[in-house]
């Protein structure tokens, strides 16, 4: 407990269980320094630490029992590496003598989540445990982040042996992987960039990890060049910024794709050329020399070929940057995204943010959300139609505010995620927008957010569809609706048996004063609204396409 | 794949518990069989292990599985040649 006090570890999200008594036993005397809020589940716990850690700033301990309580973190775990999310995983483990014996409750949760982790270790003896401890927060958190977890069997958890608070713990930069300092890269990079004709900056979760906004911005500014985020991206530069151009990727925005493929120079920075964002990576910005910035040496050249590939912490290089970039403008280029997204504006967002009869859309309850929050909550999307409909719509303002799982899609992710957010920072109003599909994958954490009396808005947009999977059904499988649509359960009911106040809308005309009545309750709020059932989210860039083939209906 | 060719991989490390274990995982990943493996202490004062591994693999994927490699946290250092 003292080592984990040290750390700075104030709060920890977990389930009690035989082989991890001792440590509650302990909690029990540390109820005043930290807060530990039960889940319903285990992988609510793994996703409310990662939540946790992208509002705080400062990794999310999530803690279980052995066996069942550890495999049930594995998602939450496997998610945070896909997301690089630092979380501190703690788990209960059978004694030493036991250990391999098929003992009760024995799971070998090192053995399944070595390839899931940074970092995993096994503790047999408690004196190892304050090097332990220091040793994980510090390889969460330095580097490229990601989830570790420390494995304690139970006779270590009740030895005794004398814990020295003046000991500390340095670690060398091997261990971390924190990369070596910039050289003469930099210069080369600013050369391109300060010739090019057509340069285009795409950035990734990296510019949030690093907090390097303001840095990023600066670039841009300076060197008149327009940018695009991934989805995990989304936030760190406000949607009203004139060179921001929108999202990238499948579900990104029509210009940010087609132009990709126009660019002569890329700065990637702090983005990893995921599938999603690429499609066809034969025909991904064939005309481009790409300058890779990642502060992960594998994710260089793994996908994309770079030109320049610099294996630096983001900040870092932006900073470096910036003094040897020329003042430049590019408004020919710029017109060229222009006439691309007044296109998709046209066809798209406005029929979609704007309709005049039928079923409420998606969009235009993110559209009425942004207005009334003036776009300054952290949005906590799960995964499907909603979600990129939230990354697409929603007016962005403050850095850190949509969280969502990016690279390992899970569904059931934002509810625990958003119990976490708001834990992490109280401050700031969190909205879980999700949909019927996912929102009953973790329904289990509504019983945390009563119990904590956490105010947590639940913005469920229901189509009574697994929607992204029947989109693509429609789209791709001849409308051949295999197993997606969902007989749901009452919702308000659910929320009245948590205590929840609740609401339900169908009807345009309530929409407005029903979120006013979400945004003023002081403590959690559960929305269901019912969506138009078949709508589809474009632009799309079908799977295993090029994005110069991006549908935009 | 037509352009694979055989690598051996050397791989310094310390003498840790479950370090092959997640090199041969970071393999499996790709579905990359290893053909021959190899692994001692080389240093007891600082408990280096060094592994001797080879696969059979593209040159493009030889490069990152390397860096992957050493992106584990026990793993010091990791290099690959071609061989015969």
């Amino acid at each position: 407990m003292r080592a984990l006090v040290r750390e700075g570890a104030d709060t920890i999200f977990g389930y009690p269980g035989g082989a991890i008594m001792p440590i509650y036993d302990a909690l029990y005397d540390y109820k005043d320094r930290i807060r530990h809020v039960l889940v319903r589940h285990e992988q609510g716990a793994a996703h409310a630490a990662e939540g946790y850690s992208r509002t705080a700033g400062k990794p999310g301990v999530a803690m279980a029992t052995s066996g069942p309580g550890a495999t049930n973190l594995v998602t939450g775990i496997t998610d945070a590496m896909s997301d690089s999310v630092p979380i501190v995983c703690i788990t209960g483990q059978v004694t030493l003598a036991s250990l391999g014996t098929d003992a009760f409750q024995e799971a070998p949760i090192i053995g399944i989540v070595t390839p899931v982790t940074k970092w995993c270790y096994q503790v047999t003896r408690a004196e190892e445990i304050p090097y332990i401890v220091a040793k994980a927060f510090h390889i969460a958190k330095s580097g490229r982040p990601g989830p570790v977890l420390i494995d304690i069997t139970k006779n270590a958890q009740f030895e005794l042996f004398e814990y020295d608070p003046e000991e500390t713990f340095e670690f060398s930069p091997r261990i971390s992987k924190t990369p070596p300092s910039l050289d003469h890269e930099v210069e080369a990079a600013a050369e391109l960039l300060n010739t090019a004709k057509t340069p285009y900056i795409l950035f990734g979760h990296g510019i949030a990890i690093s907090k390097a906004e303001k840095e990023l911005i600066a670039v841009a500014e300076k060197g008149g060049i327009p940018m695009a985020s991934t989805l995990l991206g989304l936030s760190s530069v406000p949607v009203s910024h004139p060179l921001y151009r929108g999202m990238l990727g499948m579900h990104g925005n029509y210009s940010t794709n087609k132009l990709t493929n126009k660019a002569d120079i890329i700065l990637a920075v702090g983005m990893r050329f995921d599938d999603r964002v690429t499609g066809k990576i034969s025909a991904y910005a064939p005309n481009a020399k790409i300058i890779h910035v990642d502060v992960d040496r594998a994710e260089l050249d793994k996908v994309m070929k770079a030109t320049i590939g610099i294996h630096a912490d983001a900040k870092e290089f932006l900073q470096r940057l910036l003094p040897l970039l020329k003042k430049r403008d590019h408004s020919a280029w710029m017109s060229e995204f222009k006439k691309l997204d007044d296109e998709e504006q046209r066809v798209v967002t406005k029929p979609e943010l704007y309709p005049k009869s039928g079923k409420i859309t998606m969009a235009e309850v993110i559209r009425v959300l942004t207005e009334k929050t003036k776009g300054d909550a952290v949005i906590v999307a799960d995964v499907g139609q909603h979600q990129m409909v939230a990354a697409r719509y929603f007016g962005f303002r403050k850095p850190d505010s949509y969280i969502t799982s990016g690279g390992l899609g899970t569904m059931g992710f934002a509810l625990p995620a958003a119990v976490g957010a708001k834990m992490g920072n109280p401050k700031r109003e969190v909205i879980a927008v999700i949909g019927d599909g996912g929102f009953q994958m973790n329904i289990q954490e509504l019983g945390t957010i009563m119990q904590e009396k956490l105010p947590v808005k639940i913005l469920i947009l229901n189509n009574h569809f697994l929607g992204m999977v029947r989109q693509w059904q429609a789209l791709f499988f001849e409308e051949r609706y295999s197993f997606v649509n969902l007989d749901n359960p009452d919702f308000n009911k659910i929320a009245d048996g948590y205590r929840i106040p609740n609401e339900l809308v169908k009807d345009r005309k309530n929409l407005s004063k029903a979120l006013d009545r979400m945004l003023k309750a002081k403590g959690p709020y559960l929305l269901d609204i019912y969506v138009k059932k078949e709508e589809n989210v474009f632009p799309m860039v079908p799977s295993g396409a090029s994005i110069d083939e991006i549908r935009i209906k | 794949m037509a352009n694979n060719k055989k690598y051996l991989l050397t791989i310094d490390s310390e003498n840790a518990p479950g370090t092959l274990y997640h090199i041969a995982g970071t393999m499996l990943r790709k579905k990359i069989n290893i053909e021959s493996l190899h692994v001692a202490e080389i240093d007891p004062k600082t408990h280096t292990s060094r592994f001797k591994i080879e696969i059979i693999v593209s040159p493009e994927l030889i490069a990152t599985l390397t860096k992957q490699i050493e992106r584990i946290v026990e793993v010091v250092h990791a290099d690959y040649k071609e061989t015969k």
